[in-house]
């Protein structure tokens, strides 16, 4: 014992690691940590863009003012619901998909292919390709549904508050389904074809080899992608910024999209702050939420 | 020499080159002024830089680097100028509206240019008129006039004609024509609800005696005015079932598929709709109330010094170049509006004479939005969020004019 302690080498620096990882942390802190800080600080000042030379700290007087805006509630209210269907419906038409593209046919590797189009396309393409197939004048929608005899009159799609809400939610859910569905895949992929072998052995119909083997088994893969695709939705403004712009009136103002037209249309970066940091309180509870679920998990 | 120490005398000589080298580099780049230009055209594909070369031909010292930044119906482009000039990186000059004149000098971002102006030759070039409407409610001149437009209704020659009737003057006749050209999925008015709508709704309010100042957005006429332009869509049917989310792009690609009989908007979509309708296209100057009066609106666009700037004898020269004779037309022609020197106007040949004549019959109508840091915002979500809400019959005219009265004055 004591020859092999003479003969060990000399401990390391333990610095070491931490310059490895200095440059990386550097980077976080100059692109996440330092805008973070700034977004805090506007949010306590009254922060208009063009008053540079006048801006007055008035304390958590931005989110005492949030809580009287009726807007924000309707917003709030609007990313709720805006949320729940787009992600649930994206997931659902995801797990299809998936389903359907783990099984075996001669053009499969074309499908996968097909399939991811929308989700690399960029989000202002998307919004512009829908706003003008619902276009009420040329689009090709209300074109094909008058052709079919579905409807006698074009319908104003993105005029009306309750078709514009879910017309938007059709072209994020088009957006955004093959997410779910290539991330399911990968998960489908996984399981072992000796369990399905089994199953069929015992006589499970398919919706048992579903409801007892596939599910559970892609269970943590699904979790995951739900909890990234509900901060990515809850975040997003940008096709409803280019298919309606909120409008018409407050219908489709989210709560994202009221932060950011608040800065930057309105300039008040103040407020537009605080209603930024608002979604970010309430998204920090669904992660903590997941996270929590996530932890007693692995302790069972 | 070991590998540390060739690497330490490489990295000391590569910093330390600079320095040595510095007072080697022959000083003509010293005495060349690099002049940035913010700029933004409808159509990106056109360039300014044929402008920029004779430019710099005719001024050797002097290099214009022309940034295009987007438009992004004007909330991108001035979110940026407003950003850049708060992180003191904005541009020496840039493209920008009166609407926003405003609020540049609460920045104290704009630089004065009487005194420049006065020694420059092109002055006289350019009316009164213009010079006066571009003036700063303090008095100075900070901007340099570099295009405009005039809104007026576009309409179907070919329809009211058939109709037997005359191009309207007045808004009872503006209604009656409407009605006369609705028909099965045709609307006789495109009206635009979305945004940038505002300067299609003021003939009608502002026109009929609404103004800025306090009160002006709740009398007996502005209600009035207000209450007859939500009537069109709610009342008599003469829009689109979509005006309340239409922008500028639905309301000319409605009238060029023959779907609305009138639009307004102005000459920079004369020649789109030629393209389209031909002769079947012409228009005249807003419809007035019965007094006469009316009002329309006029778009401006020049170019400003901004105060940061450390070059702005060169970025004078530049923006004086711009709205001179020749090179205005020039500028216009990649822009699509009209020149704002009488000598270009007198020359101007492309667009067809009765879209020149119709904006120039309009110009004693015209005006511009009050110069207040409040405009901006109006027209970019106050005023297209309360207009479709009374389109929709969420809240009454009457309560969209008292949002706006109080988005001014409350």
């Amino acid at each position: 014992m004591t020859a092999a302690s003479d003969t060990a080498p000399a401990p390391r620096l333990v610095l070491t690691p931490y310059l490895f990882l200095l440059p990386a942390m550097l980077v976080t802190l100059a692109v996440v940590l330092w805008p973070v800080a700034e977004t805090v600080w506007m949010s306590l000042h009254n922060f208009i863009l063009f008053k540079p030379r006048n801006v007055p700290f008035i304390g958590l007087g931005n989110f005492w003012r949030l809580l009287h805006d009726e807007v924000f509630w309707l917003s709030l209210g609007h990313s709720l619901v805006w949320i729940s269907l787009v992600v649930g419906l994206q997931f659902l038409l995801g797990l299809v998909t998936a389903l359907l593209l783990n099984q075996t046919f001669w053009w499969r590797s074309l499908a996968r292919s097909l399939v991811i189009i929308p989700w690399a396309l960029p989000s202002v393409i998307i919004g512009l390709t829908w706003t003008w197939m619902y276009d009420f004048n040329v689009g090709v929608l209300n074109d094909v549904l008058i052709r079919f005899g579905l409807i006698d009159k074009p319908v104003a799609w993105l005029a009306q508050p309750d078709s514009a809400f879910i017309s938007i939610v059709v072209a994020l859910i088009w957006q955004g389904f093959p997410f779910f569905a290539v991330t399911i895949l990968a998960g489908l992929q996984t399981i072992s074809a000796e369990l399905y072998e089994a199953a069929d052995m015992d006589g499970a119909t398919r919706f048992q080899r579903l409801r007892f083997i596939t599910l559970p088994a892609i269970a943590d893969v699904i979790a995951t992608a739900l909890l990234l695709r509900t901060i990515w939705v809850a975040n997003s403004l940008d096709v409803i910024l280019v298919m309606t712009g909120g409008g018409p009136g407050y219908s489709t103002y989210t709560l994202p999209l009221y932060a950011f037209l608040k800065a930057y249309s309105g300039m008040e970066f103040g407020y537009g702050s605080a209603l930024a940091i608002m979604l970010t309180l309430l998204l920090l509870l669904v992660v903590f939420i997941y996270v929590r679920r996530a932890a007693r998990e692995l302790d069972q | 020499m070991k590998r540390r120490h060739f690497i330490q005398t490489a990295g000391a000589a590569a910093l330390g080159a600079p320095l040595i080298t510095a007072p080697m580099i022959p000083s003509a780049r010293a005495q060349t002024a690099t002049v940035r230009w913010w700029y933004h055209f409808d159509n990106p594909q056109n360039t300014p830089n044929e402008l920029i070369a004779q430019f710099e031909k005719d001024n050797p010292g002097i290099k214009i680097q022309a940034e295009s930044i987007p438009w992004g119906g004007g909330g991108d482009y001035y979110t940026r100028l407003f950003a850049a000039i708060v992180a003191k990186n904005a541009p020496d000059c840039a493209m920008v509206k009166l609407s926003s004149q405003a609020q540049l000098l609460e920045m104290d971002a704009l630089e004065p240019i009487d005194g420049l102006i006065k020694n420059w030759a092109g002055k006289a070039d350019i009316s009164d008129n213009i010079w006066n409407v571009n003036k700063a409610q303090d008095g100075k001149q900070y901007y340099m006039p570099l295009q405009y437009v005039v809104l007026y209704l576009y309409y179907r020659a070919d329809w009211l004609q058939a109709a037997g009737l005359q191009p309207p003057k007045t808004y009872e006749e503006f209604l009656a024509a409407a009605k006369a050209m609705t028909r099965g999925d045709v609307s006789g008015f495109g009206m635009r609800g979305g945004g940038g709508g505002h300067d299609n709704w003021a003939p009608f309010v502002v026109g009929n005696g609404a103004t800025f100042a306090k009160g002006g957005m709740v009398s007996e006429q502005a209600l009035a005015g207000n209450r007859f332009y939500v009537s069109l869509a709610r009342d008599h049917k003469v829009t689109p079932a979509s005006a309340a989310s239409d922008g500028f792009r639905q309301i000319v690609d409605g009238f060029k598929a023959e779907r609305t009989g009138m639009i307004i908007h102005h000459i920079g979509s004369a020649n789109e709709l030629v393209t389209a309708l031909g002769d079947k296209v012409s228009a005249v100057p807003v419809p007035r109330p019965a007094n006469g009066k009316g009002w329309t609106m006029f778009g401006d666009e020049s170019n400003a010094l901004l105060s940061g700037s450390k070059n702005k004898d060169a970025a004078f020269k530049w923006i004086s170049f711009l709205s001179s004779g020749a090179n205005n037309v020039a500028f216009n022609k990649l822009t699509g509006q009209l020149p704002v020197t009488t000598s270009g106007a007198t020359s101007w040949t492309l667009h067809p004479k009765r879209f020149v004549d119709a904006s120039a019959a309009s110009l004693p109508l015209a005006g511009v939005l009050p110069d207040s840091p409040k405009t901006a915002d109006f027209a970019r979500t106050v005023w297209p969020t309360s207009m479709q809400r009374a389109l929709l019959g969420q809240v009454t005219p009457d309560d969209m004019m008292k949002t706006i009265e109080a988005h001014y004055n409350g």
